[in-house]
């Protein structure tokens, strides 16, 4: 009736508007929520063994394809623990015939039109696309099962970059409490197992309550007591700092809770929690303004998937916000970046202590490279702002990969370069190896031009950070 | 020319063993395997059949808005955005008409109410009205369809109907990212139709 009625009063706009809302069906629920498992467990779980290895052989082709995974370590250049040392070179090959200045010379059409943009630059997918969570290294599985009889292996997706390019395990952990203690970790994972007598004398109470909640697994997701799982047992769950490793990052990756349906969702790799005291902006797409809210949220909305409905079935638990947010907060807060003693405190260069060809990084960095503009020295090389690199003026969007839909980004939360070389692979989803592929990538979405000397002296300051 | 492209693509990936590797716990539990794990083919689930069904009335939809856009548009983009339409939607609608017999899918031989009310709408009117009604419903379908292909890519279970959709979604994005450039035009071409000359005030 309202359709007909409505006829010859309006302009078209809003008739088109009112039509379509009286009588178009939406679109199917499960664009948005995740259906309930209609399989039974053990059948489900079978057939996701039996797929495992055709998951993981299609994972690697792609991998092969777009990166050079070979371990070369950069002479003498180690993480801030001294633990794995840092990869060199540009990895992401390039498309047949051409060269990283020949791409430089195009114009994004010219790029976008040739299919000449590498896929290592595109987003990278996860291993598994429909089942999506939480997957963790090797070694880090390893190690939580040793301390907590608590075993993270999925039967349907194991992780997919080799440990070389991962972050060293386990991290150092810098306090802003404590700069004069240097690494308080020593050398050990945190877990819930043996928190206690590590950091009892360096934390207050507040803090070590923090720690324990941090540290404190939770049925979520993939790891739960239900048949929409994916491990073998009823899970115990997962804890903040499986993850956040010693409150840097171990390279587990997770699927963007902030995108539906499930194939554009794109793969996102742990973030470090260190120097989050200067952060303003949280989450690479939630723009989550304070370190609290992300801690709460993260805590009841099954972590990573932005789906409060899920999280209730699985055993959400909501932190009070005014003692266990606070608490676990505090505790964040005092989290350092690795300490970097050829700064100053503007965040620049000592040139006494830089060597020409860092402090000529830093020049390009702040001139001709135009990365200060949005790594800010003085702000902890971030600027509290998200970004749209509009990556897609360079390929033609919408192409399938392993089941995941490649799609723009999207404005992206500038990340801190603070600590960088202790956290590849870089980017929100990881799909950069080394900083020399950073340099590469920003050095075409910014058309900055660079020489070759340029690029290796930005990578040589990049690494002092 | 790009979507034949891809679908040759993926064509030729089920022999290396990369078809499209869903949730097997969301699955019917009578789903027949063959030893890799995947599906056997043409047993649709119940997304594989909705999806088909809600892409076949919108495709059949596109065609029948097209033919009456060619007759009745002003602006010769919009004349040609709708040959377009009339031609890639047609081809698609006769592979989905393939792949939805072969697993025993029956699709809609109609437009839905939907379609219908828009198509008496737009019959009413023509020009620059008649342009700038048809692209902007144009918009909203091909925002729907894109959302709906990707579900199918993960939610659906024939392989067939999968590929279907991860080798139309480039067009559909493509014919989207027209749609808003021609109605982003029309409307400026009428506001500067609308606007005074240029003496300065
Ligand atoms: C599955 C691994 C995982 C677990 C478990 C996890 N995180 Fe994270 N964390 C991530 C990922 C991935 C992101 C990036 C999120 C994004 O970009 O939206 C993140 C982001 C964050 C951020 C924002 C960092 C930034 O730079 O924007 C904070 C703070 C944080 N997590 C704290 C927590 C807390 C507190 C918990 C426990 C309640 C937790 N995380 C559990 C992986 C994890
Ligand atoms: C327009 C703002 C902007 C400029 C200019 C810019 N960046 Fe960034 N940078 C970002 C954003 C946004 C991200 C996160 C992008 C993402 O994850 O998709 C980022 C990420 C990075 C990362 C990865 C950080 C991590 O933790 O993974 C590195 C390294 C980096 N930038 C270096 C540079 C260099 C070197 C330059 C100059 C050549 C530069 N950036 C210029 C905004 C910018």
């Amino acid at each position: 009736m309202s359709r007909t009625v409505t006829v010859g009063m309006c302009s078209i706009v809003a008739l088109a508007a009112s039509a379509a809302a009286a009588i178009s069906d939406p679109l199917p629920p499960t664009t948005t929520y995740r259906q309930l498992p209609t399989m039974p467990f053990s059948r489900a779980m079978e057939i996701d063994s039996t797929q495992k290895p055709q998951v993981m052989e299609r994972q690697r082709t792609m991998l092969d394809a777009r990166y050079d995974l070979s371990d070369q370590p950069m002479d003498g250049v180690m993480m801030s623990g001294g633990r794995r040392a840092v990869q060199d070179g540009v990895r992401v090959r390039l498309p047949e015939g051409q060269t990283w200045d020949s791409l430089a010379a195009m114009t994004p059409q010219e790029i976008r039109d040739g299919d000449l943009l590498p896929d290592g630059f595109k987003p990278l997918p996860h291993v598994k696309q429909a089942n999506s969570g939480q997957i963790f290294p090797q070694f880090v599985i390893d190690e939580i099962n040793a301390q907590e009889d608590r075993d993270l292996t999925r039967f349907d997706a194991d992780f997919d970059l080799p440990d070389h390019v991962l972050p060293e395990f386990p991290p150092p952990i810098f306090l802003t409490t404590h700069t004069h203690l240097g690494d308080v970790s020593r050398g050990e994972l945190l877990t819930i197992k043996n928190h206690y007598e590590i950091m009892n004398g360096i934390l207050t109470p507040v803090q070590m309550e923090g720690l324990r909640i941090l540290l404190t697994p939770f049925p979520q997701e993939e790891f739960n007591q239900t048949e929409d799982r994916k491990t073998a047992e009823q899970h115990r769950g997962i804890a903040c700092l499986d993850c956040h490793s010693n409150f840097n990052t171990n390279a587990g990756f997770h699927h963007t809770p902030d995108v539906r349906p499930q194939a554009a969702r794109f793969r996102l790799d742990s973030p470090s929690l260190r120097g989050m005291f200067n952060q303003q902006i949280h989450g690479s797409k939630r723009s989550l303004r304070s370190i609290e809210d992300f801690t709460e949220f993260e805590q009841h909305t099954a972590y990573f998937n932005g789906d409060h409905v899920s999280a209730a079935r699985k055993g959400e638990h909501i932190p009070d916000r005014s003692h266990k947010v606070a608490f676990m907060a505090q505790m964040q807060n005092i989290i350092d970046f690795p300490p970097a003693p050829k700064l100053d405190p503007m965040g620049r260069l000592d040139p006494d202590l830089a060597t020409e060809q860092e402090l000529l990084g830093e020049q390009v960095f702040m001139g001709k490279g135009q990365c200060a503009a949005c790594h800010i020295p003085v702000e902890s090389f971030m600027d509290h702002q998200m970004h749209d690199l509009k990556l897609e003026r360079f390929y033609a969007p919408g192409e399938v990969v392993n089941d995941f839909v490649l799609l723009p980004d999207g404005p992206i939360k500038t990340f801190t370069l603070r600590g960088i070389k202790d956290t590849p692979p870089y980017m929100h989803d990881g799909r950069l190896m080394t900083l020399a592929d950073t340099v590469e990538f920003f050095n075409l979405v910014l058309r900055t031009q660079l020489t070759q000397d340029e690029k290796d002296a930005l990578v040589a300051y990049m690494l002092t950070l | 020319m790009r979507a034949a492209a891809l679908a040759l693509a993926f064509a030729a990936l089920p022999a290396l063993g990369f078809a499209q590797i869903g949730n097997p716990g969301f699955m019917a539990p009578d789903t027949r395997f063959d030893a890799q794990g995947m599906p056997e083919p043409n047993q649709p689930n119940a997304n594989d059949i909705l999806f088909a069904q809600l892409v076949a009335e919108g495709g059949m939809a596109e065609v029948a808005l097209a033919e009456l856009a060619v007759e009745r548009a002003g602006a010769e983009a919009v004349t040609d955005f709708a040959s377009r339409m009339i031609e890639d939607h047609s081809a698609a609608n006769d592979e989905l008409a393939g792949l939805a017999e072969a697993s025993g899918i029956p699709l809609p031989d109609g437009l839905n109410a939907e379609h219908q009310a828009m198509r008496d709408r737009l019959e009413g009117m023509e020009g620059a009205e008649f342009d700038l009604a048809y692209m902007r419903g144009q918009i909203v379908d091909h925002q729907k369809t894109t959302q709906l292909l990707m579900w199918e890519i993960t939610a659906g279970q024939d392989a067939d109907l999968q590929r279907f959709a991860a080798a139309t979604l480039p067009t559909i994005l493509d014919h989207l990212r027209a749609a808003q450039g021609i109605v982003a035009d029309l409307t400026t071409d009428r506001v500067a139709e609308a606007a005074p000359a240029a003496d300065g005030n």
